[in-house]
């Protein structure tokens, strides 16, 4: 084990919670946050023991995992889904009880507004929520730490809206 | 912007911190979860971790007795080659079953294995070199086209009875569909030759089944395409071809070594593929010519350009027995054309031998079955050449011709 690098299972119970938070605010409901984090901690666990500090954080890393099996969900799952909403006009989907039992309700609707965001929008302000510095959202971006932040904040102002226009 | 316009903006920012600290899964989902990552990590490594638990363990209580110690080291031992005797991924049922067969005691040597009679394999022959054995066949040795008399100098030491057999049930356009489903690739067409052609935002997706010559076991080709970003992992290429895969969920879960060829800032990366045998080791998957295959993934200037393996699937195993290494050397030397040294024929003195897998390609099923890949060399005009010989490890009585 290199020296700088965590035991896997530090970094899993580190970080487990924030990747599904982040993971949360992107879907639906919490199964699927569920099976996409589990996916991202299977995909990180296979690849840590190459995995190498120097360029990147594990957090950065494991953030870029979620990412990209987030975007996979969506390519397999999610654009019928996100068609059909917008052709009914249809929120984010009711969950179970026992789902909603496990968030708090303001904050749930909050995140729901949050997934409805444009794909950058969206990622700017659940990268950033989820504790990744302005650098690090850029680089998992591709975009400038500059251009991260005026991202971000248009996002918010964007989710600012969205929560005004829902609550008008 | 207004100030109060900044408050409220500066209230939601508070209240999405909030609400992504707050936002954790149902309670029980992390240990769950960390016991299904357990449960799915490779058998050595579980060997290797519960041996260094239990190394750690001596080393906090000096003061267990050494019987003691030396009673559990065997338990670990034993459950370890069982785990390791496991080795074949998702050999659920047939694994099962094989393992039931074992505990029967005489069984298995009876007269077929659980896969009943296995066909012959199809090894790839040499050019004038495949007069000799039926069971054995010899690879060819680079440019040399002719004749080879064999001499056997190494020594060839094989610690089992009988090593396990893999087979895998011929992949429908169903399974393929599900692959690339996972991969988040949608149905593009069915061309000629292949299972399905998909494509997601940055990859195109191909995947064929079984070809029968030369053996190939059902392959997946991936394309990526110029949006793929860099990746994320410092090291060499195999690191990057691995966390490439990984990021793809097609991060190998069998066992393997890996190998990378550089040629500037293109190179190409092979994990190859090796099954576990109790008794012996990690064997090399090998082709008809001997070489070592896997999964193998192109760079350029750190981008992976394309990726090609073989496509997972579910593999069964069964044990079989095998032949001697006296008899492995004898179908060696007998795959030598007639006549042998002494009449113009160069002499390759093979001195290394070893346990591979090849395919053997069969209908629906189709199976990894084990073979002895000897290797030698032979000299002629000044120029050295390397000679192959693989035979067949299954006893002949196992096998249907």
């Amino acid at each position: 084990m290199v020296a700088d690098r965590p035991p896997f299972e530090d970094l899993y119970r580190a970080y487990l919670g924030r990747i599904y938070a982040y993971v949360r605010a992107q879907v639906a409901s919490s199964a699927d946050a569920e099976d996409i984090t589990a996916q991202v901690f299977m995909n990180a666990y296979q690849a840590y023991a190459r995995f190498e500090a120097r360029n990147t954080t594990p957090a950065a890393w494991l953030f870029r995992i979620a990412r990209n099996a987030t975007l996979d969900h969506f390519r397999a799952h999610g654009r019928r889904e996100r068609l059909r909403r917008t052709i009914e006009h249809q929120p984010v989907a009711e969950e179970d009880p026992s789902g909603v039992a496990e968030e708090r309700i303001q904050y749930r609707a909050l995140l729901g507004q949050v997934a409805q965001l444009p794909e950058r929008q969206r990622d700017a302000i659940s990268l950033r929520h989820s504790g990744l510095s302005f650098e690090e959202v850029g680089t998992l971006l591709k975009c400038s730490e500059d251009a991260a932040k005026m991202l971000y904040h248009r996002a918010v102002k964007a989710l600012k809206e969205a929560v005004e226009k829902e609550t008008a | 912007m207004s100030e109060p316009e900044d408050l409220e903006l500066e209230g939601l920012q508070r209240q999405l911190d909030d609400a992504f600290e707050t936002t954790r899964p149902r309670a029980g989902f992390e240990d769950e979860l960390w016991t299904r990552m357990q449960a799915r990590r490779p058998a050595v490594t579980r060997l290797r971790d519960a041996w260094m638990g239990l190394l750690q363990g001596i080393r906090e209580v000096p003061a267990v007795p050494l019987a003691a110690v030396a009673a559990v080291l065997v338990v670990v031992l034993g459950a370890g080659v069982l785990v390791y005797s496991g080795l074949g991924r998702g050999g659920g049922a047939a694994s099962t079953a094989a393992g039931r067969e074992s505990a029967a005691g005489s069984a298995p040597l009876s007269a077929s294995g659980a896969f009943g009679r296995l066909p012959s394999p199809v090894l790839t022959a040499g050019p004038a070199a495949n007069t000799g054995s039926p069971q054995s066949v010899t690879a060819p040795s680079a440019d040399y086209a002719g004749p080879v008399a064999l001499t056997w100098a190494g020594k060839l030491v094989l610690n089992m009875a009988s090593a396990p057999v893999f087979r895998y049930q011929e992949p429908s356009t169903n399974t393929a569909d599900q692959f690339a489903t996972s991969l988040g690739a949608i149905l593009v067409s069915r061309p000629a030759g292949f299972l399905g052609s998909y494509q997601t935002t940055d990859l195109s997706v191909r995947v064929r089944g079984t070809i029968q010559s030369p053996a190939s076991e059902p392959t997946f080709i991936l394309l990526p395409m110029a949006s793929v970003g860099a990746i994320d992992a410092a090291g060499g290429p195999a690191d990057l071809a691995l966390v490439f895969l990984a990021e793809h969920s097609l991060a190998p879960s069998w066992q393997y070594t890996s190998a990378a060829v550089v040629s500037g800032d293109v190179s190409k990366v092979t994990l190859l593929r090796q099954f576990g045998v109790t008794g012996y080791g990690y064997a090399n998957l090998v082709d008809g010519r001997g070489e070592p295959y896997g999964i193998e993934v192109d760079l350029k200037g750190g981008l992976p350009t394309a990726a090609t393996g073989p496509l997972p699937l579910n593999l069964d195993s069964a044990p079989y027995p095998t032949i001697s290494a006296d008899e492995a050397v004898r179908s060696a030397l007998a795959s030598a054309p007639a006549g042998g040294a002494g009449t113009g024929v160069p002499t390759a003195t093979l001195t290394t031998a070893e346990l591979v897998y090849t395919l053997v390609v069969a209908g629906d099923h189709s199976f990894y079955e084990p073979s002895i890949l000897f290797s030698g060399t032979f000299t002629v005009s000044g120029t050295k050449y390397v000679k192959r010989v693989l035979v067949p490890a299954v006893d002949p009585s196992q096998r249907s011709s």
